[in-house]
Order: C-alpha cells, then structure tokens, then sequence
C-alpha cells in the first residue's frame, strides 16, 4: 500500500499540487511581510482574503470573466487594507484588535453577501492551466513545475520581487527603516504614515489575490469560511520565514507539501489513519515553531503605533 | 478623570450608533430593511425566557475568557493563544471525565475534578506561550497563533484517534457522556446556573484583583511600563507569567463548562471563536473589569439573535459578526477621534 505513494506518477502528482496549494499562502504572507517590515501586523488577513475569495468568485461568475475576478477581489482588499491603514496608522488604534475587528467583519460580510446574492454553491470554470512549449514537455519537472494556472505562477514570481523591492531599491529601505526605527526614519525626512499606508494597502490587495486564487484558480467555489485558518497561518508563516521573501517561500513550500501528501494519502485510501493525515501539517508547524525559536528578531518597531514627538 | 471617563462613554455610545447606521446600510444594500433586521434579533435574543437562556450559554464562555483576557491585557501581553487555551480546558475536562466515567466516584465529585482539569490544561497550555515568551523572546502572537493551530490538531487526533467513537469516527464528536456528569440544568432551559455562577466569580475575582490587591498593581505596573517595573523591583518576567497562567485557567474553565455543560462531549470547533470575541469585549470595556459584564451580554445576545435570520429573511445569523466587527472599528474610529480631540483642548 505504502508503495503506491511512492510511485512516479503519485510522487509527481504530490509535488505538483504540493506547488499549486502554496499559492494563497505565498500571496497572503508576502504582503503580510511587507506590512509587518514597516512595523504593522496586520492580524485582518483572513477577513481579507474571505472577501477577495468572494467578490473574485461573484464577479468571475456573474461576468464571465477571470480577471476582472480577479480585480475585484484586488480592489476589496485594498479597501480593507486602506480602512486598515486608516485605523493604524492616523487613529494609532492597537493593531490586534483592529485586525481581529478586520477578520470579524470579512468573515461575517463574506457569509452575508453569499448568502444574499448567490444561496447555493456553484463552480465556475477558473483559470486553466498554461502550456509552455518546451518547459510543460520535461517529464517530471514540466507536470510540477510548468503545468500551472497563471495564479501560481504569479505567486513565485512574486517571492524574488519581493525580495528586490525589500532588499535593493530605496522603498525597501525606507520600509525597513519604518519598521525598524520610525523616529531615525522620520527625522530623516521619510513619511512614515505615507510608507504604512503603501505596505498595509499592498498587503489587502495580495490578500485579495490570495483569496482569488482559492476561488477563482485552485478551487473553482465558493464556500462559507473557506480560508478556514488560512490567513492565519499565513501571519504565522511571515514568522516562520524570519521576515524574508524567501523564508516565507520555504514555510508555504513545507506546509502546502505536507498537506498535499496528506490529501493525497486519503485520495489514494491509503490506510494511514486518517486522524494522522490530518494532524500532519499542524504537527509541522509545531516542530518549525521550535525550530525557529529564539533563532530571528522581529522589526523593531512592530505593532507600535508611531507618534511624532513634538 | 471623571470627565474623560464620561467623554470616552459619550464617543463609545457614538460609535455605537454609528455601526448600528453602517450595518444599517450594507442591509439596504443587500436588499434587506435593517428595521425587521434588527427587531428579528432583538426578538432572537430577549423575545423569550428559553431564547435569553440561550444567550446565558453563550455568555458563560465569553464572560470567562474576558475575565481571563483582562488580566493578560492588563499585563500588557496580547494572548491570542486563548482559542488555544480554551481548547486545552475542553480537552483536559474530557480527559478527566473519561478517567471517572465508568468509576464509583459521585459523578458531583468527577464534575468538578473535570472542571479543576480543564483550568490546569488551559493554564498549562497559556504557560506555553508564556514561556516561548519570556525564555525563548517569541512573540506571543505567534506563539499564540502557533499554539492554536495545534490545539486544532490536537483535538482532531483524538477525536478521531484514541478517543473516537465506538465504530466510526465524525465530526460530531466524541462519544457523549452520560447524563449524570452534565452539570444541573434548569428545568427546560439549556442554561446551568452552576455555570453562570463560575463566570459571574471569576470576573468579580478579577475585578478585585486589578481594582484592589498590591498584585493587581504589579500587573498593570508591568504593562504600563515593563522597564519603570523592571527597575522598581518586579520580578517582570514572573508577572508576566502568572497573568498568563490566570488567563488561561479562566479560558480553560470556559473549555470545561462547554464540555460539562452545553455539549456534554468533545467536538472539533468546541472554541467556537470565543476567543476572538472575548478579545474584541476585553477592548470594548478598556479593562473595566464590570463593564465587561452588560458588553459580553451584548455581545452574547448578538450571537443567538441572528440565529433565526436565515429562516426569517433569507439573511445569514453571520450579520451578528459583521456587527461585531464593525462595532469595533468604529469604537477604534472615535477612540482615535477623541484622543486628536482631547490633546487639541
């Protein structure tokens, strides 16, 4: 039984789907990292996703068409993030209470507006997977890697931009300075308010597009809560990754693989208890929370509001 | 001071006028008259002895959690591992019931030991986080996060691993208990007033606690300012540690009363959020420990009010979250408002 896990074809198939789940981890927590840099935790993502997940699928459906989808949700979660930005950063409000105050009100909207305007779950046709001549044609390596929808591909091509932005271009540094020591930042003629204002905003929007890709690319439905702890974790992972592109990368590649050999155990019937699979990507996040213990120092400056002193 | 006291409640009823108009008119937006809406959950929640009952349920746990949150808040830690916490307490009660269930023990006795274990789960598990906090200099927003995906885990293992029922494991949960280790209920009512009685204590406790002993003092010292603590004397870590092993044995007891009395086993999402909201009621009431009593009732109503929406007007019970939610943003909204007001004067 255990054998068939091992077969070409199921291995292939583990890791290609395992490349395709991190997508809304990856988009989720690489604007959540650009945020947190600047010194906001922003503990709505969550709520932000639920709500791109729904305005992409209800307009993906309604419409026909994918990508203005896929603005949609981008537009709703840059409204929540600049509501976000709003209560953080000009009211200075405790950043976990307005992001739980963010979660509760995507969740609840999110479930009001399926309910009001759709009532039963449907599917739409989301967006296929790409051929690319020569690279879909490796054996192996083209079925995991290059056989995806342009969701996925977006979300790695994300990860070494963010890390360019972050590391090698002036915003990446006034955004670290931000995070780091706001005043020094300030003092030095960098807007704190206007760098916040930008991460927070850019992180709802990758929410947003987080919650797409469930919706409109990996899943193709719309269900009630169907992030399920999803953006959480996502919050969780930019704490993983240490605060780097790349760390997070690492985090949502682990995560995703477990759950998918988990999915893929139960597809295969495999008589793994089941009460195993299940436990399997939680029972990771505990071992990578020990592992990464002590080990990475958070900026400076998160979850403090900035004030200037007169 | 009393002055403030009073501008801070004038701007918070503002707030709330100004949620009830913004849901108000998401509702017109949706199609739905806000009026009916509301009357519907008023009706939901107060309309009858057995729907207040309800809202008692639901407000045991809530009040507990807060009563625990205050304490954490007040040591100036953000403890978002309560779902976590609350798990443990649900866990660790059905641990217990399950060591007596087939004993000689008065079920009175199993009740209460079951109870005392939960807290302990609770505090043990609201230890973790403190200890990633204070030895391994872990955030304990995510150890809190962390510790709650576990939790999850935790509870999904044994209900459908070594506590699965007999034959088939689901999603309903364990196997329920028989009924004699449910606390007393009244007569047609779902609601214990053994229950209501525990949360009612222990938010009094806390409020003595900050309001009225030199230990209450030294928590809020070391949330005010860590470092003015730190050099007064406070052992600061201690502190910060002993506000978590409180909030966590409260959050445990809130597990423990879902377990013994409304569900009488142990189920997947036995958190049921709680701790989210009691975070969101701990805000509200800015660490005024009695106010948190008439919020989290507010809170409580809410939440069985908009239960019958989906039969009544097609709307989902989930309008109680968004209520919720937008509830405090705009408490956040005016707060903020005030202080730009208060430092102009």
């Amino acid at each position: 039984m255990i054998t068939e896990l091992l077969s070409t074809t199921v291995l292939i198939g583990i890791l290609a789907s395992g490349i395709r789940l991190a997508t809304p981890y990856l988009y989720a927590a690489i604007g959540e990292t650009f945020g947190q840099k600047s010194g906001v935790l922003n503990l709505g993502v969550e709520g932000q996703m639920l709500l791109g997940c729904f305005a992409a699928f209800y307009v993906a459906l309604t419409t026909g068409n994918l990508w203005l989808g896929l603005l949609a949700a981008m537009i709703v979660g840059a409204a929540m993030g600049l509501a976000m930005a709003f209560v953080t950063v000009n009211l200075r409000a405790q950043q976990g209470i307005s992001g739980i105050g963010f979660y509760l009100f995507g969740l609840g909207m999110s479930d009001l507006l399926f309910q009001r305007l759709m009532g039963t779950v449907e599917t739409v046709k989301g967006f296929q997977r790409i051929y690319i001549p020569g690279l879909s044609d490796i054996p192996g390596i083209g079925e995991i890697f290059f056989n995806q929808n342009i969701l996925v591909y977006g979300a790695y091509l994300l990860v070494p931009l963010a890390w360019f932005v972050l590391n090698k271009t002036t915003l990446g540094l006034k955004i670290r300075a931000v995070g780091e020591n706001p005043d020094a930042a300030d003092s030095l003629g960098v807007s704190v308010a206007r760098v916040r204002y930008f991460t927070i905003i850019l992180g709802g929007t990758l929410s947003g597009i987080a919650g797409a890709s469930l919706s409109i690319a990996l899943l193709n439905v719309f269900q009630q809560n169907m992030t399920s702890g999803l953006g959480f974790i996502a919050v969780a992972l930019v704490y993983f990754g240490a605060w780097k592109p790349v760390g997070v990368l690492g985090g949502a590649l682990l995560f995703s693989m477990v759950n998918s050999l988990q999915l893929w155990i139960q597809v295969l019937g495999i008589p793994v208890p089941s009460d195993i699979a299940v436990m399997m990507p939680y029972v990771l996040t505990i071992l990578v929370l020990v592992a990464t213990v002590s080990r990475v120092r958070a900026p400076s400056a998160l979850t403090k509001p900035f004030e200037r002193d007169d | 001071m009393l002055k403030s006291r009073l501008s801070g409640f004038i701007f918070q009823l503002i707030a709330f006028f100004l949620a009830l108009g913004f849901v108000s008119l998401i509702l017109v937006a949706v199609g739905a008259s806000p009026f009916d809406a509301f009357k519907n959950m008023l009706n939901g929640s107060i309309g009858s002895m057995r729907k207040f009952a309800e809202v008692l349920v639901s407000f045991v746990p809530l009040l507990l959690v807060t009563a625990g949150l205050l304490i954490t808040f007040s040591a100036g830690l953000w403890n978002i591992g309560v779902e976590g916490q609350i798990v443990l307490g649900a866990i660790g009660t059905t641990w217990v019931l399950r060591l007596f269930v087939d004993s000689s023990v008065h079920p009175a006795i199993v009740i209460i030991l079951s109870i005392f274990g939960g807290m302990a789960a609770g505090a043990l598990w609201a230890a973790f986080a403190g200890a990633l906090k204070t030895f391994g200099g872990v955030n304990e927003i995510f150890g809190g996060l962390g510790l709650n995906f576990v939790s999850t885990a935790l509870t999904l293992y044994l209900i459908f691993g070594p506590w699965k029922r007999e034959g088939v494991a689901s999603m309903s949960g364990t196997e329920p208990f028989p009924d004699v280790f449910a606390l007393p209920q009244v007569p047609d009512l779902r609601i214990s007033l053994w229950s209501l009685a525990i949360a009612g204590v222990a938010i009094l406790i806390v409020y003595f606690i900050l309001q009225g002993t030199y230990f209450g003092l030294k928590i809020k010292a070391v949330g005010k300012n860590i470092r003015a603590a730190y050099l007064l004397g406070i052992p600061t870590w201690q502190y910060s540690l002993y506000s978590f092993l409180i909030c966590g044995a409260l959050a445990g007891a809130a597990g423990a009363l879902q377990v013994t009395a409304v569900y009488h086993r142990l189920i997947p999402a036995i958190s049921s959020g709680y701790g989210y909201l009691g975070l969101m009621v701990a805000m509200l009431v800015n660490y005024q420990a009695i106010w948190a009593i008439p919020v989290a009732l507010f809170f409580a109503a809410l939440n069985i009010g908009s239960i019958q929406l989906p039969i009544l007007m097609h709307l989902d019970s989930s309008l109680s979250g968004v209520l919720q939610g937008v509830l405090v943003l705009f408490v956040l909204l005016t707060e903020g408002v005030r202080q730009k007001f208060v430092k102009k004067v």
